[in-house]
């Protein structure tokens, strides 16, 4: 993978919980498989994350949530996505997500969904395949 | 020769002569003992180890009452008064709260603080789609003074010794709600006590429940102190808090160290302003924990009034008694609860408790044996207050006051404390005060260090939880015996709409505007406060403007 090619990920905490270490773990096994990762920080509003996503230009958001509110949280990103005119960008999610909800969030525009458990490395292989995929 | 040279020769021949062969024949359980605080502890300990720190019965103890208050601040302590049984409590919507509030003072309770949801202490509404999934989920929703009317709904507050909250971002924001709650209820202010934690600046190291950047949080905390001064001496509008920061990883000697930095931070923001240190120093309390080691936490206690008391006299020129006597709470968990066999955390909590006594506490809880593994059962509520009141009043633990004191491994760990407590303050003052140590990472790293510290400990079973790395059993399946409503979301953002329609829309934007504009100038925020709470503004709103003026904390958003 030539430098020009390299796939951006913004990695984004929302929910008000302060808990980010799985968040940084995914960040930094993504950046490890020569990605370049954004992490936005903690508590972040979908208004937040969607900016970040457009002003860095990323190919995937990847979405780190815990509190129990992935289905309002990651419906308001999809749809500020497509609104702003970056449908385009790849929408991810991981945390705390019961098996029950995975179809409803994919209904939402959720491109996939990695349960608790899931190795980084199949994190990465997926995002890593997304640029060509499109 | 003098007596403790005796006894200090003595102690090196019991040593050589006696120990040492002993333990050469059946050895210890342990090569080495070492307590949290990363300090050998001793086989035994003689007043020659006191001795070591020039020791001396008038200047490091003297007498409960007098100074250094060691011994406590009371002459009479608890042969007058039991420390103020408390309990830290909230879960759903007030309605929820309100019923539990009620069983608790059937129990006994005689101060309540209360435990808000996440949204309310980050300053969003439960309709704001931050609060989603959070809404009375770690504490009660508070959004409005509806809200506190409906949660003290048959509960005056003159009533309870104590009442407050664990607010901090928002703590001025809580009190205003109070005051106007004693209005609402028709009471003086006089004839109540307010308890506030309005420590925001350990929130930046170990909480986490900043909203503001720290100077403009710091400035904000402080008006409340302020306010206070001038309209409710009485009152404790500012509680500085090692807990967080000890349990976090700092350990409880370089938590202390660092509480009585922020605590002086606090206090010479009030003195740029002009007030008086006896016009402030009083209205002050400390929250300090230990939960590794008994011992170290009656040292911590005891020996944590004597630097006050010393610190406020000699640096801050303090005259007035009770600026130099500092209140203490504490809370009581003991060592780690587990979720294994967790009815064992009874008597993990009752350790605790009675760390509380020996160390003269002014105001203790006792937290629920099952916190570990669901919200606090009613019955575990139970327990928690009962344990309190049976340490208080059966088995003679509170017939004389400081019955550890002058024990010679207490009051050396004292003397060890007090030093190092000393060389890391002197750090952070070298580092710019609080602040300055929090922004070049110093207390982080010290929490991160002690963190990894603990970790390995408990890994090599040096630090042992029963049932969990040592005679291990599997974790309580038996979850949720007490689970919160899930509809209190829903419900509680269309009682926010009501109360929105019911109010006065000019009023509630006239008292926001100068809520930021007090803010802009630099006046105290708390009468606007009062005015915009009264006018049922919300939490979120007044954040909002508050936002506005101060900026927003920014997350760090490195990996």
């Amino acid at each position: 993978m030539n430098k020009e090619q390299k796939v951006r990920v913004l990695i984004a905490k929302v929910g008000l919980d302060g808990h980010d270490v799985g968040a940084k773990i995914v960040a930094l096994g993504l950046r490890d498989a020569g990605m370049e990762v954004i992490y936005t920080g903690l508590r972040r509003t979908p208004e937040q994350v969607v900016r970040a996503a457009i002003e860095e230009d990323v190919d995937v958001i990847g979405v780190s949530i815990l509190s129990g509110a992935h289905l309002a949280h990651l419906s308001k990103i999809r749809r500020l996505l497509d609104e702003q005119g970056a449908a385009d960008i790849r929408l991810v999610a991981g945390g705390v997500i019961p098996q029950e909800d995975i179809s409803a969030l994919e209904q939402a525009g959720v491109s996939r969904v990695f349960v608790s458990g899931t190795h980084v490395s199949e994190i990465a292989d997926y995002i890593g395949s997304v640029k060509y995929r499109t | 020769m003098d007596k403790t040279e005796i006894i200090r020769l003595q102690a090196e021949r019991w040593r050589r002569e006696v120990r040492d062969p002993s333990v050469q024949q059946a050895p210890e359980r342990q090569t080495r003992f070492v307590n949290d605080a990363g300090d050998t502890v001793e086989p035994v300990y003689t007043p020659a180890d006191l001795d070591a720190d020039g020791f001396s019965y008038e200047s490091h103890l003297s007498f409960p009452g007098e100074f250094p208050y060691t011994r406590g601040i009371d002459p009479a302590m608890y042969r007058r008064e039991i420390p103020i049984v408390s309990a830290y409590a909230g879960f759903g919507d007030p309605r929820d709260s309100n019923r539990r509030y009620r069983e608790l003072i059937q129990l006994g309770v005689q101060g309540l603080s209360v435990a808000l949801d996440l949204p309310t202490q980050l300053g969003f509404d439960p309709d704001d789609i931050m609060a989603c999934g959070e809404v009375g989920r770690m504490g009660v929703t508070i959004s409005t003074l509806r809200d506190l009317e409906i949660l003290f709904d048959g509960i005056p507050l003159d009533s309870l010794r104590s009442v407050g909250s664990t607010a901090n971002a928002i703590g001025p924001i809580m009190l205003a709600m109070f005051i106007a709650l004693g209005e609402k209820q028709g009471l003086d202010r006089r004839q109540f006590t307010v308890a506030l934690q309005n420590d925001v600046l350990k929130e930046y190291v170990a909480r986490g429940t900043q909203i503001f950047p720290a100077e403009p949080a710091l400035r904000f905390a402080v008006d409340a102190l302020e306010w206070c001064v001038h309209h409710a001496p009485h009152w404790i509008p500012l509680t500085v808090c090692s807990n967080h920061i000890d349990v976090a990883g700092a350990g409880s000697t370089a938590a202390t160290a660092f509480t009585l930095a922020n605590a002086r931070c606090y206090l010479d923001e009030a003195l740029r302003r002009g007030l008086e240190i006896d016009q402030v120093a009083p209205l002050m309390r400390l929250f300090l924990n230990e939960r590794e080691d008994f011992f170290l936490a009656v040292a911590n206690y005891r020996v944590t009034r004597r630097i006050w008391a010393r610190l406020l006299r000699e640096q801050y020129g303090a005259r007035d008694p009770r600026s130099l006597q500092i209140r203490i709470m504490g809370y009581a968990h003991g060592p780690r609860e587990t979720a294994q066999e967790p009815l064992n955390n009874i008597v993990r909590i009752t350790m605790g408790a009675l760390t509380c006594f020996f160390g003269g506490l002014q105001d203790m809880r006792c937290a629920s044996y099952d916190e570990a593994v669901n919200l606090p059962s009613d019955e575990a509520v139970k327990v928690a207050i009962r344990t309190q009141q049976v340490l208080a009043h059966e088995f003679g633990i509170t017939s004389t006051v400081d019955p550890l004191g002058g024990a010679y491994y207490v009051e050396a760990l004292a003397n060890r404390m007090e030093r190092k407590i000393a060389e890391i303050m002197q750090v952070v003052d070298q580092l710019g005060g609080a602040l300055g140590a929090m922004e070049r990472g110093y207390v982080q790293k010290t929490i991160t260090a002690g963190a990894s510290r603990r970790q390995q400990a408990f890994e090599r079973r040096e630090r042992v939880s029963i049932g969990l790395n040592v005679f291990p059993v599997k974790a309580e399946t038996r979850q949720q015996t007490f689970q919160i409503d899930a509809d209190v979301e829903r419900r509680q953002a269309e009682q926010l709409q009501q109360v929105k329609q019911e109010r006065n829309q000019s009023q509630v934007s006239a008292t926001l505007a100068e809520v930021a504009a007090s803010a802009r100038d630099g006046r105290n925020v708390v009468p606007a406060l009062l005015d915009a709470v009264k006018a049922y503004a919300t939490v979120g709103e007044i954040c909002g403007n508050l936002k506005s003026v101060y900026g927003e904390y920014e997350p760090d958003k490195s990996f």
